[in-house]
């Protein structure tokens, strides 16, 4: 393992320096809600936050993006293209599971078939800075799913705390021109590493909630028509707060809106909980029950997005349960499903 | 007996005689101060059931469209429901019965979370009038009555007006504790209002929580979701989301018992009860009319009088 060390008190430097070159987003609270969003200085960025509340990945896919301008002018309409910033762009401080949730991303944005310029620009132009989970919620399952508290994946550089001092787990080539480019860091010693290695193995530990998905994805292939779930989605209410709360549910829709003689084609984030999500003009809707929709949910991130990238498209953070409004635990939807 | 033990007991004796086919009541949830909504067909499975300060959901909103007959545990809150959605003949009063259950207020587990301020709640459990919340290995003790949610803090119908059964001694009827929020808002010029709102609304997801737990939330189709034509633009645009949150408080105008789902559901923590406690307020000064207390007074907003006053019009 490579790696350098950084002291407590000298990260809000780092943090400082990063921000005057880069866009740099972190863990803040905003209106007393916990979310990633751009800061001005080292001292708004929390730290202490487990799991925010709204995850990071609107920094990478606004939940609000304009793909084209129309202007109606002298009986033409004029075309622009919005101009994408290729800033470059920091997400300090996302938690290991966040990190990895990118991936599934790249793999929906990025890949061979489909390519999202939109994305593709932004991402391209990101450094993900992590930090390791020391103190894993009860919510948190990323090691059934994969993932693990100290993950490397999805991350350029990990911060470790311990106590006085962050190790810092050098991951990328991207993560080491950072360093590189502050006096702030010296390599790291034999007792570092050892410290590192042994919180990470303490974290993994306390995860309580294991689930073994081995084979859900051909379990679900065959439960399309499964009476059971006439029941699992009986409580469910169809609203969007597990979606939209998801750091790996990217599906979205595009709506044409028009103020004036001005108009947008806009990308908003949508999600498969709601009825018009599929409500098809002719005025059939594939899905229209909460059962159908609740059960694309699971299919989706367990069933097809494995059959098709290789990977399961969740990261285990726990936000669709700490958050829903009736409780309604994917864990223990998993737990019947296996 | 604990009220439990007769709550199972009720629900046994309404399955084994075929009286329901499925009683939705609260069970267990995975969270601390959380329970789930539960549907149980089964008597041997009403031991799941349970009746506690956390049992905050609106079971009501499980009833539209329902073809079976239902049995429902319901505080005050949710019995005024159950009887608008019968008033509104979304429900029909031989499909249900209304087990009341007595509700001495419901705990705002967000408030507690918020309090917290990121340190993890692995337990809590209510003794009388104090909430024990191990906070990460530490006991923390709170006063109940600090972390009611608001709604229960002037709440003037504690036990179902209407039921077919009780469980248990009725709840002491209380009066209001008093507006906190909304008296502030009232004291507000309108100007801060439109700031205040700006900034609360401007926090919404779109996810529409509230609506959807909401149980006079039934519309077939929301105007939300109409697209010929459609009513309502997509984006995060402030308008319409104002348009949304204030389209839905009038269409509740009326009609809304002050259940506090809808403040509870919202993840991003809107007090949306602002907007609809306020209209309340309006329709009893105006009308004298609170909702859900009678299946035989027309609602306001659904009849009309020669003698209405109309001032508001002018």
């Amino acid at each position: 393992m490579k790696g350098k060390t950084i002291l407590k008190e000298r990260l809000p430097d780092f943090i400082d320096e990063l921000i005057r070159e880069n866009l740099v987003f972190a863990p803040v609270k905003r209106e007393n809600i916990t979310c990633f969003d751009e800061i001005s200085a080292s001292d708004e960025v929390h730290l202490n936050l487990q799991n925010t509340k709204k995850p990071s990945k609107d920094v990478l896919l606004p939940k609000c993006e304009p793909l084209l301008l129309f202007e109606a002018k002298d009986k033409k309409v004029e075309v622009k293209e919005p101009k994408i910033s290729d800033a470059r762009r920091i997400l300090f401080g996302i938690r290991p599971c966040e990190a990895r949730g990118f991936n599934v991303f790249d793999k929906a944005f990025t890949s061979d078939e489909f390519k999202d310029v939109y994305y593709m620009k932004r991402r391209e132009n990101a450094i993900v800075i992590g930090m390791a989970c020391l103190k894993p919620s009860p919510t948190c399952f990323c090691t059934s799913v994969g993932g693990s508290p100290f993950s490397r994946e999805g991350s350029d550089l990990l911060l470790v705390d311990l106590g006085d001092r962050y190790f810092v787990d050098v991951i990328t080539e991207k993560g080491e021109e950072v360093i590189e480019k502050t006096r702030l860091f010296k390599d790291a010693e034999k007792r570092d590493i050892d410290a590192a290695e042994k919180a990470a193995k303490e974290a993994e530990a306390s995860i309580k909630t294991r689930i073994r998905l081995e084979g859900i994805q051909d379990k679900l292939s065959k439960m399309f028509d499964d009476p059971s779930w006439d029941d699992l989605h009986q409580k469910c209410v169809g609203c969007g707060v597990c979606t939209f709360l998801c750091p790996t549910c990217y599906c979205f829709d595009i709506v044409d809106e028009s103020y004036g003689f001005e108009m947008r084609r806009v990308r908003v984030w949508d999600t498969c909980q709601f009825p018009l999500f599929t409500q098809q003009a002719s005025g059939v809707n594939p899905r229209p029950s909460g059962k159908e929709r609740m059960r694309q949910r699971i299919m989706h991130k367990f069933s097809y997005f494995p059959e098709v990238h290789g990977e399961i498209a969740c990261i285990g953070c726990g936000r669709c349960i700490r958050e829903c409004p009736v409780n309604f635990d994917i864990r223990e939807v998993l737990k019947s499903i296996m | 007996m604990s009220l439990e033990t007769s709550l199972r007991e009720i629900a046994r004796k309404l399955l084994e005689e075929g009286q329901v086919d499925v009683i939705i009541g609260y069970e267990k949830g995975s969270l601390p101060l959380q329970t789930t909504p539960c549907f149980i067909d089964d008597a041997d499975d009403v031991d799941r059931l349970v009746w506690n300060e956390s049992c905050g959901n609106n079971l009501a909103k499980y009833l539209v469209d329902r073809k079976d007959k239902a049995g429902v545990v319901a505080k005050g809150c949710d019995a005024r429901s159950i009887v608008m959605l019968v008033v509104e003949k979304q429900v029909e009063r031989d499909k249900v019965v209304i087990i009341g259950v007595p509700c001495s207020g419901i705990i705002d587990r967000r408030k507690i979370v918020e309090t917290l301020e990121g340190r993890e709640m692995l337990e809590a459990t209510i003794k009388g009038d104090k909430v024990v919340v191990n906070v990460e290995g530490s006991e923390e003790v709170f006063a109940k009555e600090q972390f009611l949610c608001e709604s229960c803090q002037t709440c003037e119908h504690r036990n179902a007006p209407i039921y077919d059964v009780f469980v248990g001694e009725k709840a002491k009827e209380t009066k209001s504790m008093g507006e906190t929020s909304l008296s502030e808002l009232e004291k507000m010029t309108a100007s801060e209002r439109w700031s205040f709102f700006k900034r609360e609304l401007g926090k919404c997801i779109r996810c529409y929580a509230c609506r959807e737990v909401c149980p006079l939330c039934y519309c077939e189709e929301c105007f939300v979701d109409q697209t010929m034509p459609s009513w309502l633009g997509k984006t995060d645009d402030e308008s319409e989301v104002m348009f949304y949150h204030v389209t839905r408080a009038l269409h509740l105008a009326g009609r809304c018992v002050d259940c506090g789902a809808c403040s509870r559901a919202c993840p991003m923590g809107i007090n949306l009860r602002n907007l609809n406690r306020r209209v309340e307020k309006r329709v009893k000064e105006l009308y004298n009319y609170e909702a859900g207390l009678s299946f035989e007074e027309t609602p306001p907003l659904a009849t009309f009088k020669l003698n209405d006053p109309q001032e508001f019009i002018k």
